[in-house]
């Protein structure tokens, strides 16, 4: 096989045989990939393939049974979440979890302050936060409705609203977790126009997808997992062109 | 007439400082506390002790009592917060229960069952409270300080962190928060200042026994909170006043027969909260049920 083009990309995150069970089944089975940076990673699969699990392995919200997963070429295998946060990895959740009594603009807000208590702040570092505030707001076409409680908002722009948590900060790695599913085409087609905009100024994103429009709109890269294995992790041709991943992702499996 | 409104009023600010500060945890970080009253106790006994043995200024009962109230709570904050909400009521149940106990059997600190008489007014800066007209500034000082030192807490990052934990405790902590350390934080706070309005109490009524640190003062703090509004600022003295005054309202009904007082009371608190939390499950200055905006 010839090596992909992204093959070069410098590695932000190592993963290696990482395995998770749940009772007796296998979510994640010996699952070894990268995710290099500044493009985009599309996790595929059929449901219950783990891809979610794989999310949660690498936050710290679930603990791996085995293998290791390295960040910036350090271990980080008995991270908390809040510890991946502070680190740079942000994940979005397939059920938003947005903080619903809390106006759109104090979703961001609390999103872009990390720290347990309140730290003084310089005029300058005030600045900086209400600017990447009301970027985050305006990319995500929520600066109008900032004072609006999340959960007054409709289905489409609560789903901004969970990437414009995600954009206001300084984070390196995002993992979208179904971000675009529900989307109406005009509203995927801004949230694809964000995206590939943030990937340029240098964000690295590994996405969970099931639309394939989208899939084969934004992926740099694609990985297949189905039944918590990792069947392939190559250029989205390759992987997509693949006839027996075809019919396990249509369900055609026997 | 004057004597009994200032004593209401008194009462009415010491509950609201309770409710307020319970509102604080429970409407903010959703961390539902039975033990409220522990603390208010605990302010009380380590205030009077120190007021008794020592020295009755504020300076000192106060800062003795926050502290005291303070290490308690982290003794129940530590274990019981890193685990799910549930547990930390029960556990804050299983707590109450503990310090009436302790309450009635450590003689030398709480008196013991009888309780503890001739507690020493408060001595501000030489100046002896205990009459009710000095005190009722006193007890409304403390309130209105709680209530700004609060409304500052709310409204800074800390707070949206706090509301944050509440709304979505995954999401708060995939952005950075230390969900536990913040849920500890906030409980060290509340019991803190719940210890101060423990002081004041002691030492405006000179008498304290265990009675009125038993759970059912922590249901009625909770009570108070929820009947007004939790989560809002004006809600816990709203709560707080009214279950304070709808007593003496009921005694003045002449039709009622009067020997049945307490039980009807009963039955009309009952009433009351069902019907609260059927139409207006926010309270009574909480936000109506339905929200008008965003409907689709």
């Amino acid at each position: 096989m010839v090596s992909s083009s992204t093959d070069t990309q410098e590695v932000l995150m190592e993963i290696r045989n990482v395995d998770k069970a749940f009772g007796g089944v296998k979510a994640v089975d010996n699952v070894s990939m990268d995710l290099r940076a500044g493009i985009i990673t599309t996790l595929v699969g059929p449901n219950g393939a783990g891809k979610t699990t794989l999310f949660n392995l690498i936050t710290g919200e679930l603990t791996k049974d085995s293998g290791t997963i390295k960040w910036l070429g350090q271990p980080i295998n008995r991270i908390k979440p809040f510890k991946a946060a502070r680190a740079g990895i942000l994940r979005t959740f397939q059920d938003l979890r947005l903080f619903n009594e809390m106006s759109v603009e104090e979703n961001v807000l609390t999103s872009v302050e990390a720290n347990s208590v309140p730290a003084p702040m310089t005029k300058s570092q005030r600045t900086a936060r209400s600017e990447k505030v009301e970027y985050a707001l305006n990319r995500a076409g929520l600066f109008s409705k900032r004072n609006i409680r999340a959960k007054d908002l409709a289905y489409a722009e609560r789903k901004f609203l969970s990437m414009a948590r995600v954009m206001a900060t300084d984070a390196r790695l995002w993992l979208l977790d179904e971000p675009a599913s529900g989307l109406d085409p005009n509203s995927y087609e801004k949230f694809l126009e964000i995206l590939r905009e943030e990937v340029k100024q240098g964000v690295t994103v590994c996405i969970i997808e099931h639309n394939l429009d989208i899939v084969i709109g934004i992926s740099d890269r694609i990985a297949f997992l189905d039944r918590g294995k990792l069947l392939a992790d190559d250029e989205p041709q390759t992987v997509l062109n693949d006839p027996e991943l075809r019919a396990i992702y249509f369900g055609e499996r026997t | 007439m004057e004597a009994y409104l200032l004593n209401l009023v008194i009462l009415i600010s010491i509950y609201s400082t309770l409710a307020v500060t319970l509102n604080f945890i429970m409407g903010y970080a959703g961390i539902y506390s039975l033990a409220h009253a522990v603390f208010f106790g605990v302010g009380a006994y380590a205030g009077t002790f120190m007021a008794m043995h020592f020295n009755a200024s504020i300076f000192i009962t106060i800062p003795v009592a926050m502290l005291a109230g303070a290490v308690l709570s982290l003794i129940l904050a530590l274990p019981a917060l890193r685990v799910r909400g549930e547990y930390f009521v029960a556990a804050s149940l299983g707590l109450q229960v503990l310090a009436v106990t302790i309450f009635s059997e450590w003689k030398a600190v709480t008196g013991g069952i009888g309780g503890l008489i001739g507690i020493p007014p408060l001595d501000i800066l030489g100046l002896e409270v205990f009459k009710p007209s000095q005190f009722i500034f006193v007890t409304v000082g403390v309130l209105v300080i709680v209530l700004i030192i609060i409304n500052r807490l709310v409204h800074s990052s800390f707070g949206r962190s706090l509301r944050a934990i509440r709304d979505s405790e995954s999401a708060a902590a995939a952005f950075g928060k230390n969900v536990p350390l913040i849920k500890t934080i906030s409980v060290v706070i509340s019991s803190a200042l719940t210890a101060v309005a423990g002081v004041l109490y002691a030492s405006y009524l000179s008498f304290i026994n265990v009675e009125s640190f038993m759970l059912d003062t922590s249901v009625l703090i909770m009570a108070m909170v929820i009947i007004g509004g939790t989560g809002t600022q004006a809600g816990p003295i709203v709560g707080a006043a009214l279950l304070l005054i709808l007593p003496s309202i009921i005694s003045y009904l002449d039709f009622l027969p009067q020997t049945e007082i307490g039980s009807i009371q009963q039955i009309i608190y009952g009433l009351g909260m069902a019907l609260l939390m059927i139409y207006r499950p926010g309270g009574i200055v909480g936000r109506k049920k339905q929200s008008e905006a965003g409907k689709e």
